[in-house]
């Protein structure tokens, strides 16, 4: 592979990156192929030491999605972050999407039990808006009981929801900085 | 050598490196390579994430020989950054040597 193959390559692998920040990363290997072939290194030899292209790229892909998450905390960018992370190897399929399932599931049960206690009363008064003789002051009562205890449980969703969420960023930082990355004999 | 243990000491690697004086990106990864076997190219991912933590800073200087260089700078809180690194890894590789040395002995 010479220099602009090893260039195009690493273009390619980072189309989905604005065009400043692909440009500023594909500087600094232009540079290191014109620093090394000026010790008097071939192209080939260079490329040969950088290792793959498409390895490197997917972890600069990686580490700027993360970098967006931490500006915007939105569930796209966090999708996006989780799934780079996923691309930087086979291991991290297991190791990321393996915990964010299971994360996303304790998210989403607990806002649904919260949401559907809340929502008890209601359901309860339009049952018996359908069927009158069902109606009991116990009934209507615990349905109200219910809606506190979902409120509550709401509110600690907020915060387990949020607590959580930081922590999965930290994690997959983690990822990336001791996971894979194109080591040699790896 | 495990390749996750590589990447982790590979910051610790950069930092000492740029501690004593700036250094632009292909010098830092041969003096990193003549050292211990790495994909050279899994330099840049890391000299870029340190630069956007606030670790270093980048600056161009004109070359006697062929184009302009990107040179690396620690910053304060690099410096700092890199103090608590290596703490942290002599009080490690203290603690695995001492293991290794009754390890040894025991046998």
């Amino acid at each position: 592979m010479n220099k602009e193959q090893f260039l195009a390559k690493m273009n390619d692998a980072l189309k989905r990156l604005p065009s400043t920040e692909r440009e500023d990363i594909l500087q600094d290997f232009r540079e290191h192929f014109e620093v090394g072939l000026s010790e008097g290194n071939s192209e080939e030899e260079i490329a040969k030491g950088l290792g793959s292209p498409h390895q490197i790229a997917k972890e600069m892909v990686a580490s700027y999605r993360l970098e967006q998450v931490e500006e915007s905390a939105s569930t796209g960018n966090v999708l996006r972050a989780v799934w780079a992370v996923i691309g930087l190897g086979f291991f991290n399929l297991v190791i990321v999407l393996g915990p964010f399932v299971a994360l996303a599931g304790i998210v989403f049960s607990g806002w649904a039990a919260g949401l559907g206690f809340i929502l008890t009363p209601i359901l309860y008064l339009l049952n018996v808006v359908i069927y009158p003789e069902i109606f009991a002051w116990f009934d209507l009562f615990f349905a109200l009981f219910l809606s506190g205890l979902g409120i509550f449980i709401a509110i600690g969703m907020f915060y387990v929801t949020r607590w959580l969420f930081k922590g999965f960023v930290k994690y997959l930082n983690f990822n990336v900085r001791m996971v894979k990355g194109g080591m040699k004999h790896a | 050598m495990n390749v996750q243990f590589k990447k982790g000491v590979l910051e610790l690697c950069v930092l000492v490196l740029l501690d004593k004086q700036d250094r632009y990106g292909y010098e830092l990864v041969q003096k990193i390579s003549d050292q211990i076997a790495i994909s050279e190219g899994s330099v840049y991912p890391l000299l870029r994430r340190l630069t956007k933590e606030g670790y270093f800073t980048t600056y161009l200087k004109e070359s006697s020989e062929g184009p302009s260089r990107k040179y690396y700078a620690l910053t304060e809180e690099g410096r700092t950054y890199l103090g608590d690194l290596l703490t942290d890894w002599e009080k490690f590789t203290n603690g695995v040597n001492q293991l290794i040395k009754e390890g040894v002995r025991d046998e």
